[in-house]
């Protein structure tokens, strides 16, 4: 999340604290090669901002965030929200220089100087101004829910601000901590297995979710069987019963923090057991949906000429992306902090804010800061849906040299969630300047990455695409 | 080549171009009305086509909408430095809530399709637009009256823009006097430069307070410079056509110097010259100041070039002349 700017907008004091996660470490690794990387916030020494903890990702609910907002805007007084309602029609004001008239459920319209299009991907104020939108869906739907399970052990504190998230070739799961007893998961996997897993029993969905972080990948594509066929589903017992089966036949000792079976206090926990997620006992009534994934990116965000002019688009109705790097709230983030600041600079040359000379420096701030994360993403989505053992090898290789230079590692944990301005200021004069170093060091094809720009999910990918343009064609 | 090479240079110079295509029919109109409710419909469609050339974010007139923040930039900060420098405290508040020009009385000379008015409007100044061309007033009119931030009358009954189809001599008979006088690329349009500043000088106020000189006179325009007629001319109209031919008179451009020169010199029998002294051919702060404008093409903006650096008035510039203490022109 981009923390500070939240901060600074004094919003981030109305979040119910309880409900937040600092995250101080982030475990990732290849679903089919096990080569794993770990992002630590000391460790990189980032995130020491606003008397807090170093820490490199802030984790909340979507809905405590909303709360937030809502609340801060109310006690500033400025705005007035017009709630339960919808925007049922965009037309032009043809007589009187086409400024929009928006139409809303309760009868009202509204002429707008400068109609502002966060509505989501499917956005109206996008198919009002015309704007074409290029990408394509990916063969993926996400499944999210909020997690419960025990709490951590004395001594394995650290397991509750840490994030997991594993690349099995349908798609990464990923384990986000909410509280020390609750995380939210992401899982993108293929269309009917996330609906399958979406209308199963909650209690399989559990077990699914614990073999996906632990069993060897062709026992979890095994495993699919059992909630894909409708002749051979089980009872979630049954299913469990099948998984103890396969730790057995690939020697998971009962003890190990691979097995499902629940540490049970006695003894000395696993020394390994911070390599996983804990074990999820249950899903929170309610929470589980899925959603289609798609990557999208607007042709412009400021609308133009004869339908368009006085839009600006930001967020999902801009663009959408994979959400295996959790950018999606943070490009919208940085937009809304971007055409903010263009409104108010607009307004103290006594400029019209619904102009394109006003809005141009918006997009021009935006658009190529996107359209670098959503290619990066892409790449990254890509090259970890394979199976082709040459690219698992190469990708593993990545991982591995990647663990190696911790100035990419902060760089990559920049861009995960918790870049700043504040942040990206100080990383840009210095921190920037070592880690452009160490990629000269580890040779050409990290060279090549740096002019990707400052996204190291750009770094990894382009460099290992480089790698991969060969091996693939062949 | 050679032209494209020398183009790419951060410099990019430009005057404000009319329309002559468009405008050739005008002539026949320009009786029309100024007043947007007595204009008949089919006027209106006219004058609508017309205005969207104006107010053509992206097409002949763009640059022009784009120098705009950096002249109203200038305006605020020499109106900001200067009541600064007189003591008053008030002006940061007014920065802070956006209102810098609240309350003064601001003349816009030239002011072609309300570009720089309407800044100057929302910035709180008590605004009045003027052309010679009745179409551009029309078209100004048109353009400012659907936006009702503009239209508004406020709470002591005042409109914050006007406009009105006159020339500056022709205001020059009137009592009313302005706070500030704006007249930004026209100098470099008008027959005779000379008489044209005398009647932008006589519209700035004198000041009736103790100790405090009077109002301010701003003016943009272009320096009569090789690069000048090389980025003007040269190319803008004979290479590259981006604006109509003969929208620029190179003999009619003027030099920060020449400006300078002219404020030295008594305005009238009685008065007092606007530059009392110059070091290095520059004026002090207090009295007058010359300041670059470019086009840096990779950031798609102007940029208000830092006060004094070399080369930086080679081709368009902002000019700033305050009416001095006791003065009665
Ligand atoms: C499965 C999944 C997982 C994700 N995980 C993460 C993650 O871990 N981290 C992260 O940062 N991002 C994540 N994202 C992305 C993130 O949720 C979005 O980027 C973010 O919500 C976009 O916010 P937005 O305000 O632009 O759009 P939205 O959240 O879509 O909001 C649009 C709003 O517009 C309203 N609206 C639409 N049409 C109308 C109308 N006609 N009238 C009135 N109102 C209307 C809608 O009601 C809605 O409130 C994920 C997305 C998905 C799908």
């Amino acid at each position: 999340m981009r923390f500070n700017y939240l901060v600074d907008t004094g919003a981030w004091k109305s979040v119910e604290e309880s409900r937040v996660a600092s995250i101080e470490e982030m475990q990732v690794w290849d679903g089919l090669s096990d080569a794993r990387i770990t992002f630590n916030a000391n460790e990189a020494n980032i995130g020491h901002n606003n008397g807090q903890a170093p820490h490199m990702a802030t984790m909340t609910e979507n809905l405590n965030l909303q709360r937030a907002l809502l609340r801060s805007l109310d006690a500033s007084g400025v705005a007035e929200i017009i709630d339960n309602t919808k925007v049922s029609r965009i037309e032009k004001d043809t007589r009187n220089g086409g400024w929009p008239l928006v139409h809303t459920s309760n009868g009202e319209v509204l002429r707008a100087r400068l109609l502002v299009g966060a509505d989501g991907p499917n956005s109206p104020v996008r198919s009002y101004a015309g704007i074409e939108s290029y990408g394509w869906a990916y063969d993926t739907r996400a499944i999210v829910a909020t997690l419960n399970h025990a709490p951590r052990l004395a001594g394995l504190q650290k397991q509750s601000k840490t994030a997991y998230q594993r690349f099995l070739p349908t798609g990464p799961i990923a384990f986000l901590p909410l509280s020390p007893t609750s995380s939210s998961l992401v899982w993108s996997t293929k269309p009917t297995l996330a609906a399958a897993l979406t209308a199963t029993d909650p209690q399989a969905l559990v077990h699914m979710i614990n073999a996906a972080f632990r069993l060897p990948e062709v026992s979890i594509r095994y495993l699919h069987r059992f909630v894909l066929d409708e002749k051979q589903q089980m009872s979630s017992d049954a299913l469990l019963e099948e998984i103890r089966w396969r730790e057995r036949a690939h020697v998971i000792d009962q003890h190990s923090v691979f097995s499902s079976h629940a540490f049970d206090g006695i003894g000395i926990p696993p020394s390994d057991a911070e390599m996983l997620p804990p074990l999820v006992t249950s899903i929170q009534p309610g929470s589980v949906a899925s959603f289609p994934l798609r990557l999208s990116h607007a042709d412009s965000y400021i609308g133009e000429g004869e339908h368009g002019s006085r839009t600006a688009l930001l967020g999902d109705a801009a663009h959408t992306i994979h959400p295996l790097a959790g950018q999606g709230l943070n490009m919208g983030l940085a937009d809304a902090q971007a055409l903010a600041e263009c409104i108010q600079s607009a307004v103290l040359v006594g400029g019209d804010i619904g102009s394109r000379t006003a809005l141009l420096p918006y997009a021009r701030a935006r658009y190529f800061e996107n359209h670098k994360l959503l290619s990066a993403t892409d790449k990254l989505h890509k090259l970890y849906s394979s199976t082709f053992s040459p690219v698992v090898w190469v990708r593993s290789v990545g991982l591995e040299v990647v663990n190696e230079l911790d100035t990419l590692k902060a760089a990559i944990m920049m861009t995960a969630g918790s870049s700043s301005s504040v942040q990206k200021q100080r990383f840009d004069a210095s921190s920037w300047a070592t880690a452009a170093r160490s990629v000269e060091l580890a040779g050409s094809a990290w060279r090549a990455a740096t002019s990707v720009g400052k996204t190291v999910e750009g770094v990894l990918a382009a460099g290992l695409s480089n790698l991969l343009t060969s091996s693939g064609r062949r | 080549m050679q032209t494209l090479l020398r183009l790419s240079r951060p410099l990019l110079c430009i005057a404000r171009s009319l329309p002559r295509v468009a405008f050739a029919r005008s002539a026949k109109l320009s009786t029309a009305s100024v007043a947007a409710s007595s204009v008949n419909q089919e006027e209106i469609q006219f004058f609508s086509r017309l205005s969207s050339q104006w107010w053509d974010e992206s097409g002949e007139f763009g640059l022009l909408h784009k120098m705009n923040p950096v002249r109203v930039q200038f305006v605020k900060n020499k109106i900001f430095e200067t009541v600064h420098d007189d003591g008053f405290e008030e002006i940061a508040e007014r920065e802070k809530n956006g209102k810098i020009l609240d309350g003064l009385d601001v003349l816009d000379v030239g002011c072609g399709g309300g570009l720089l008015s309407e800044s100057l409007a929302r910035l709180g100044a008590n605004t009045l637009g003027v052309d010679a061309s009745a179409s551009n007033i029309t078209i100004a009119s048109l353009h400012a009256a659907q936006d009702p931030a503009l239209c508004r009358t406020s709470a002591l009954g005042n409109v914050p823009l006007q406009y009105r189809n006159a020339a500056a001599e022709e205001l020059v008979e009137e009592p009313k006097r302005f706070d500030v006088v704006c007249s930004m690329e026209v100098i470099e349009h008008v027959d005779n430069p000379a008489a044209f500043l005398r009647s932008c000088a006589e519209l700035v106020k004198v000041s009736y307070e103790l100790n405090s000189p009077g109002g301010h006179l701003f003016l943009s325009t272009v320096s009569r410079t090789p690069l000048a007629y090389f980025l003007t001319i040269l190319a803008a109209e004979k290479l590259l056509q981006l604006v109509e031919p003969g929208t620029h008179t190179f003999s009619k451009y003027v030099k920060p110097a020449e400006l300078i020169e002219f404020f030295q010199k008594p305005l009238g029998a009685a008065g007092r010259p606007w530059i009392s002294h110059v070091y290095d051919g520059m004026p002090v702060r207090q009295e007058a100041e010359v300041r670059g404008m470019a086009y840096l093409p990779w950031k798609g903006a102007w940029t208000l070039a830092p006060r004094g650096a070399f080369g930086s008035t080679e081709c368009n510039y902002l000019f700033w002349v305050r009416k001095p203490l006791s003065s009665r022109v």
